[in-house]
């Protein structure tokens, strides 16, 4: 059972630390606290879904597997155009009101719904798992799609790291998290660099989508987006606001807390679904600082 | 020049109900409500009348907590359903009668407002919304897992039905006894709003949203006028849980859902936040847009164009609405009308002061 909790919550955690990290992104640069991150997550599995299906079609099986990768960075592109044009609509002239942030997101991730409600009903659609076959680690038998999301969640991480730090529009996303007049004072664009920032942040959260419920429940629905809303929400707050380490460490302790609890609990597997609130609502009501003491700043 | 004699003529007519003192314009509208009833309206325009009174109550209070003090709730549903399931409880298991139920699970759901308040005030802003947004979710989660108490899914059922309490009436009169009930349920508890709003306390709320600092620098007790407002408004959303679910007849888990706290939200920005009028406003239009415009002029839901679910593209408009105004008129529809008179008002006070001023010389 130990084995099961640390290969589990080590393999979720890192997929829930990508989950929450477009979040943590986007509030760090731009101070949005970008409540429609759930909805980007959904529709990163219904593009997905849908896409693989046309690709079926049309693509012999053999190739099953560059199919799945082609489909996950077309999925990332879309989603991502998606999270910027959302942005430029609707937080674009709102930016630094909070109240009208947090109701325009709401109803952004409502409009969302509502649309894929339209589009496809009620119905589950199905997120096939990206590759087939199992791998024993621990005396654990990992699906072999559930360990490649642990190490494309890897991956993102170090490209994201890269990106902020070694290109010159990361830089100028840290620059504009330190200092916004600053920064705009030393010639960097502000929109511009808003908007590429919705869209990577949306571009995680639709990669997040597909990893994670590939690998759960393998059925996405237009309504599952509050869940990993309050989910990122509980990692970034645990971690530390804005913070890309404390981010991924909050997310690891959140995957070994729902391990825990689904396998160490008796009956503990129907919480699961409950646990991100509960935690969300831990973690803010008995220490809102978050775990490591990050103050947070309200107020200018 | 006719827009000019437009404008002047609409001038004139505004300046004239501004003149109205405004205690005489909200008794002359609960007049005209109260006598709506007698105009043979159908069942359909009763009943939606009926829920658009006790939505007016759930939008008021939900403005109290959000307008004035500015704590960003996303969770109201979670008064709601406590009202709607005190009542049940108390109806069901211990048999009062309807008249006790109500105060009582009102009292029930103030001390629920009280025991989330405390650990809420510790957190602000979009913290806020969120911790108000999961409670009600993890409340209807605990719901489902302990089936055994509250009924699971199908939640507990309430066999006494509103106009079941007037034995002896044909079915019109118990719609019609059902209208008046909620319009007087909401016309006394707009009146308590408005007076709480408006009255000291209602001016502490608003310094606490202005600048919270300053207000306790000034010596004012913030978090006691925090809770205050919390449990306010709180008692006041559960009176309109209470009511639906005597008009339902059952209370269920999605008394608790995210699209229970939706509506308010909405028509209060429709109308005007921070105003007490402004959602009474906004709900009458939205249930008339809703109920009416969206239902028998343009029958959004009911379309089969491009073989899509367009039944769900009801809550995509009023969503949309709501975004347009907070990004473009933020003010407001009754609000922002208000601001306007006001304005008017101003400037003919000033061409008077003019006038006077050409005569003398």
């Amino acid at each position: 059972m130990i084995d099961a909790i640390i290969v589990n919550g080590i393999i979720f955690g890192s997929m829930y630390a990508l989950l929450a990290l477009g979040f943590t992104l986007i509030y760090g640069v731009s101070g949005i606290v970008n409540l429609a991150h759930g909805a980007f997550f959904m529709i990163g599995t219904y593009i997905f879904s849908v896409l693989i299906n046309a690709f079926s079609l049309s693509i012999p099986a053999a190739w099953s597997n560059l199919t799945a990768l082609l489909t996950v960075i077309i999925t990332m592109i879309l989603t991502g155009i998606i999270g910027s044009i959302f942005y430029r609509l609707m937080l674009h002239q709102i930016v630094g009101d909070d109240l009208a942030i947090l109701v325009v997101s709401v109803c952004g991730g409502l409009i969302f719904q509502q649309l894929v409600f339209i589009i496809f009903g009620t119905l589950f659609v199905p997120v096939p798992s990206l590759m087939k076959g199992n791998t024993t680690i621990l005396n654990v038998r990992v699906p072999n799609g559930i360990l490649l999301g642990a190490i494309c969640s890897w991956l993102f991480f170090i490209a994201l790291w890269l990106f902020i730090t070694k290109t010159k529009n990361g830089k100028a996303m840290k620059a504009l998290s330190q200092d916004r007049e600053a920064a705009m004072l030393m010639g960097i664009n502000r929109e511009k660099t808003y908007m590429l920032t919705a869209a990577i942040s949306a571009g995680l959260a639709s990669i997040a989508g597909i990893l994670i419920v590939s690998s759960t429940t393998g059925q996405a629905r237009a309504d599952i987006w509050l869940q990993p809303l309050a989910l990122s929400f509980a990692i970034v707050i645990l971690g530390g606001l804005g913070s890309i380490k404390g981010t991924v460490i909050g997310g690891f302790i959140f995957g070994f807390a729902e391990k825990i609890v689904a396998y160490a609990v008796p009956e503990g597997g129907s919480m699961v679904p409950a646990m991100p609130f509960i935690i969300l609502l831990l973690v803010l009501i008995v220490r809102p600082k978050g775990i490591f003491g990050k103050r947070i700043e309200m107020e200018d | 020049m006719v827009v000019k004699y437009f404008r002047k003529a609409y001038t004139r007519f505004a300046t004239y109900i501004y003149d109205i003192p405004p205690r005489m314009l909200a008794f002359l509208l609960i007049i005209i409500f109260a006598l709506l009833p007698v105009a043979q309206l159908d069942v359909y325009t009763l009943t939606l009348l009926a829920s658009a009174n006790v939505m007016a109550i759930f939008a008021a209070s939900w403005d109290l907590l959000v307008g004035r003090t500015g704590q960003i709730s996303l969770g109201h549903s979670v008064f709601y359903g406590a009202g709607a399931y005190g009542a049940a409880a108390l109806f069901q298991s211990f048999g009062w009668p309807f008249w006790m139920t109500i105060p009582v699970s009102i009292l029930i759901s103030a001390g629920i407002a009280l025991l989330i308040g405390f650990p809420c005030l510790r957190v602000k802003g979009p913290y806020l919304a969120l911790v108000t947004m999961s409670i009600p979710l993890v409340i209807a989660y605990f719901l489902s897992y302990f089936s055994e108490i509250s009924g699971g899914q199908h939640g507990l059922p309430l066999e006494g039905l509103l106009p079941e309490l007037f034995p002896g009436l044909a079915f019109a009169d118990k719609l019609k006894a059902n209208y008046y009930l909620t319009l007087s349920l909401m016309a006394i508890s707009a009146i308590i709003l408005y007076k709480i709003a408006n009255s000291k306390t209602g001016v502490t709320f608003v310094s606490i949203l202005d600048d919270e600092l300053a207000s306790k620098a000034c010596g004012i007790n913030v978090t006691k006028y925090k809770l205050m407002a919390f449990v306010i408004s709180g008692a006041f959303a559960s009176l309109a849980g209470c009511i639906t679910a005597y008009i339902y007849r059952s209370a269920t888990p999605p008394f608790f859902d995210l699209s229970i706290s939706i509506p308010p939200l909405v028509v209060t920005i429709l109308g005007g936040i921070g105003t007490i009028y402004g959602p009474l406003f906004g709900t009458y239009i939205y249930f008339f847009l809703d109920g009416y415009v969206l239902k028998k002029i343009i029958p959004v839901a009911s379309w089969q164009y491009f073989g899509l679910k367009w039944e769900y593209a009801k809550l995509l408009i009023f969503v949309v609405i709501v975004v347009i105004f907070i990004i473009k008129w933020p003010r407001g529809i009754a609000k922002g009308t208000v601001e306007k008179l006001e304005d008017l008002e101003e400037a003919r006070e000033i061409e008077e002061i003019e006038k006077k001023g050409d005569k003398t010389e």
